[in-house]
């Protein structure tokens, strides 16, 4: 069974036990998967492409909900309740959990509408409230001084860079517990990334992250905690400088010096 | 309630309100269809397809007239529409490509492809009827060919341009002069678009009614003499639904399915043509 | 010799090219032409005089401007609503193995000819309209419903096909926020759609308003101007269809092109609104 490391702080998510299968497939595309996940860390999810990591990621806020007939198995545990059951409340778990996608998804409407579109849905209509946490997330999202004098603007006038940020900091206004990233930088330039890098090591402190990434060196530059996942199942899940410098699995190994991959 | 409940039962309601719209919708065309295939098929016999019209009140009577009277329309306007259609959609696709003149007969096209038929009518009547006399068929399938052009040619041009570069680049490698391109490469890669294209445009003018009822007019007997009025099953249709005659009706919705089957057909065909295009 | 070939062969596509853009000149020069008495003996008064009477050689197209005005205009709102329900059901409810059969038939009522429309209408709708609302059942009111029940399938099909071109991930970038259904919808996929959306309507409407079969059986070609909805009534088409092999004197003639002018012009215009504004061609291939 997979190596895993004592995540000895207070854990954000724990995953038991967990098999998720694709509607109309026969085998499970996560087998008897368990993890636990650190509370105000970032884990980094990698392994070559088709191993699960998305398909994990996508099941903490249950977006494959969206798509009939996907089957969860096992246990994956949040603030002491098992999210998979089928009474669990799907909009207000996604406003705990939130997730930042692939490319930059900004809507289509103005900058401040965007990062007011979560707070919206959960009623705040007061001017100010909705101005102060505006504010604030786009503050905390590194992008305040590019766009406070044009935030009636069109969001997708932005660069692809900006409107990463903004749907992070549209992510972090509804104040989330767990933010998900599924590689959040394979859309962007070098600079670009970098920057979605600095910001995703200081959100830490107010956010657990989970990141999925195919880059290796985005994994440790920016996560305490690295997963490697292989065919399903969660080959090692360790400390990063120590999953990287000295891999406890043969497997996880030959993948990081690039034997396959 | 909270403003979250009031969401969850707004969007209830939403998908409530369309799904009922949905069941309404497809209710109603759904009628429609039973109501053409009961009725069709009920006044289907072999005398349609052997006997000719008949005054109102002879108990046997056939739609021999109007079948005929529509292949020879309808043939005549493909036999004109779709070379000219086809030209034309190459010039546009493989000489004048993104040049202003192009797009302006691209947009001049596709205008013309949404123009209210009738008013094509009153343009041939002015142009064939009244310097000639009377009604013909070649009018009928004159104004036909007037419809059937735009859509010919745009969806020639789309599916040309649909064939890669490439292809016409290695052919114009080996020496190939630019028509032999077109003709035995660019044409060959299109196939498939080009006949959807000709199967959905001549399943558009089948169905047209408006441009007929004044200038190919209509004749309760057969006639093959393209000089003449002729018969449609369209103009026919019309006629005998608006009469008070109950033999006529009940030929008019035979005359209804036969047409609407074999305009549906045209259309399932073309999409099966498109549909084995994209599958390779 | 193969580039003599060559030159024909360019020369011969650019003349047929050129035919199309020669016959729209055409068609308009011919009908020009034709109104031309007309628009001498009525000038402007044409479109603003409220009585048809051909006996008399006095023709004012207003009932007919009227007729083709509402009934275009009851079709659309009748039609709007149901083809966005139908959409949002299409993309958004239905099951995907309900989601094709659905989607094609719907497609392929769309190309069923608008005579048939109109024949089922008369047999089977007119009588509906009569017992609620006493009258002819032959009237305005028959004529805006089946033609918004015509132009349905067109415009539900054209719907669902904007609407599917939102990218999944900004939907889901939506539901990750907490929205729910109706919020993604409203605030995510019609906005995104909304050009396409708007741009499909404006087209429908311009093919609604010079259609001619679906109502020349329903509404009764009656010159009036009536409040009454479920009065008898005409359209421009319906006119035409009806009048042009009746017409006895040049005058007449020439007030029935006129009307043809008119109704190209205005289908020109309204279609020319919906692609040049809101749906711009997808360029396809290279």
């Amino acid at each position: 069974m997979a190596t895993i490391v004592n995540v000895t702080q207070e854990k954000a998510l724990e995953v038991k036990e967990f098999e998720f299968t694709y509607a109309g497939a026969d085998a499970p595309s996560i087998k008897k998967l368990s993890m636990p996940i650190a509370k105000n860390s970032v884990t980094a999810l990698i392994g070559p492409s088709g191993c699960g990591k998305t398909t994990l990621l996508r099941s903490f806020n249950r977006i494959h909900d969206l798509y009939p007939g996907n089957k969860y198995k096992g246990e994956i545990i949040f603030e002491n309740r098992n999210i998979l059951d089928h009474k669990e409340d799907l909009i207000h778990l996604r406003t705990q959990i939130g997730m930042i996608f692939q490319k930059p998804t900004a809507f289509p409407m103005s900058i401040f509408d965007n990062v007011a579109y979560g707070l919206r849905l959960q009623g705040i209509k007061n001017k100010t409230e909705l101005q102060d946490r505006i504010q604030k997330a786009l503050q905390d999202a590194a992008i305040w001084n590019e766009v406070k004098d044009r935030l009636k603007h069109d969001a997708n006038g932005l660069s692809g860079g900006q409107q990463q940020r903004l749907c992070i900091a549209r992510a972090i206004a509804v104040e989330p517990e767990v933010l998900l990233f599924d590689e959040p930088t394979s859309a962007l330039d070098p600079i670009s990334t970098a920057g979605i890098e600095e910001l995703v090591v200081a959100l830490r402190e107010r956010v657990s992250i989970i990141i999925v990434t195919h880059n290796m060196q985005q994994a440790a530059r920016v996560s305490d905690y690295t997963g490697f996942m292989y065919l399903g199942e969660l080959v090692e899940l360790g400390r990063t400088e120590e999953l990287f410098v000295t891999p406890k699995e043969k497997l996880t190994e030959e993948y990081i010096t690039g034997k396959f991959g | 309630m909270t403003h979250t409940q009031k969401r969850i039962l707004m969007s209830r309601v939403a998908m409530t309100f369309s799904t009922i719209s949905a069941v309404i919708g497809i209710g109603f065309l759904l009628w429609i269809l039973g109501v053409l295939v009961s009725n069709g098929i009920d006044a289907l016999n072999t005398d349609i397809f052997t006997l000719e019209g008949t005054p109102p009140g002879y108990e046997k009577g056939g739609l021999k007239h109007a079948l005929i009277g529509q292949l020879y329309l309808v043939g005549i306007a493909a036999l004109i529409g779709v070379p000219l259609g086809i030209l034309a959609g190459t010039f546009l696709s493989e000489y004048g490509q993104r040049s202003k003149l192009a797009e302006i007969i691209r947009d001049i096209s596709d205008i013309m492809m949404s123009a209210p038929s009738i008013v094509i009518g009153a343009f041939v009547y002015a142009i064939v009827v009244a310097p000639m006399g009377h009604f013909s068929g070649w009018a009928g399938s004159i104004a036909l060919t007037i419809i059937m052009l735009p859509i010919i040619l745009r969806t020639t041009d789309d599916m040309l341009s649909l064939v890669p570069s490439t292809l016409r680049e290695a052919a114009f490698a080996l020496g190939a002069p630019k028509y032999k391109v077109i003709l035995q490469v660019v044409y060959r890669g299109a196939k498939a678009g080009i006949l959807t294209g000709i199967l959905l445009g001549i399943a558009r003018v089948a169905g047209e009614t408006a441009p007929l009822l004044f200038t190919s007019f209509n004749d309760n007997f057969l006639n093959t003499d393209m000089m003449e009025p002729m018969a449609s099953l369209t103009v026919t249709m019309y006629n005998y639904a608006t009469s008070p005659y109950e033999d006529w009706q009940k030929l008019g919705w035979a005359a209804a399915f036969i047409l609407s089957m074999f305009i549906l057909s045209l259309n399932i065909i073309g999409k099966l043509f498109l549909m084995k295009k994209k599958g390779r | 010799m193969s580039k003599i070939i060559d030159t024909l062969f360019a020369n011969l596509t650019k003349i047929t090219a050129f035919l199309v853009l020669l016959i729209v000149a055409w068609i308009f020069t011919v009908l020009i032409d034709h109104s031309m008495d007309a628009i001498k003996a009525f000038g402007f008064d044409f479109v603003l005089e409220d009585k048809w009477a051909p006996n008399l050689e006095k023709f004012g197209a207003l009932p007919a401007i009227y007729g083709s005005v509402v009934s275009t205009f009851l079709a659309m709102i009748l039609s709007v609503p149901i083809a966005i329900g139908v959409a949002i059901f299409l993309s958004e409810i239905a099951h995907a193995k309900l989601k094709t059969p659905v989607g094609v038939s719907i497609e392929l009522l769309a190309a069923i000819p608008s005579v048939v429309y109109g024949m089922w209408g008369l047999f089977y709708f007119v009588p509906i309209i009569r017992d609620i609302f006493g009258g002819v059942g032959i009237s305005m009111l028959s004529a805006g419903i089946i033609l918004s029940i015509m132009i349905l399938p067109f415009m539900a099909a054209v719907t669902r096909d904007s609407m599917n071109t939102t990218p999944d991930i900004l939907k889901e970038s939506a539901y990750a926020l907490g929205g729910t259904k109706w919020d993604v919808i409203k605030d995510i996929i019609i906005p995104y759609a909304k050009a396409g959306i708007i741009g499909s309507f404006i087209l429908a409407l311009g093919r609604a308003i010079g259609e001619t079969m679906a109502v020349t059986f329903v509404m009764g070609n009656v010159h009036r101007i009536s409040t009454d909805l479920t009065e008898p009534a005409t359209s421009i088409p319906v006119t035409l269809a009806n009048e042009f092999n009746e017409a006895d004197s040049e005058l007449y003639f020439s007030a029935l092109f006129e009307l043809s002018l008119l109704l190209l012009v205005i289908s020109f215009t309204i279609i020319s609104v919906a692609k040049f504004y809101f749906l711009r061609r997808k360029r396809i291939g290279r």
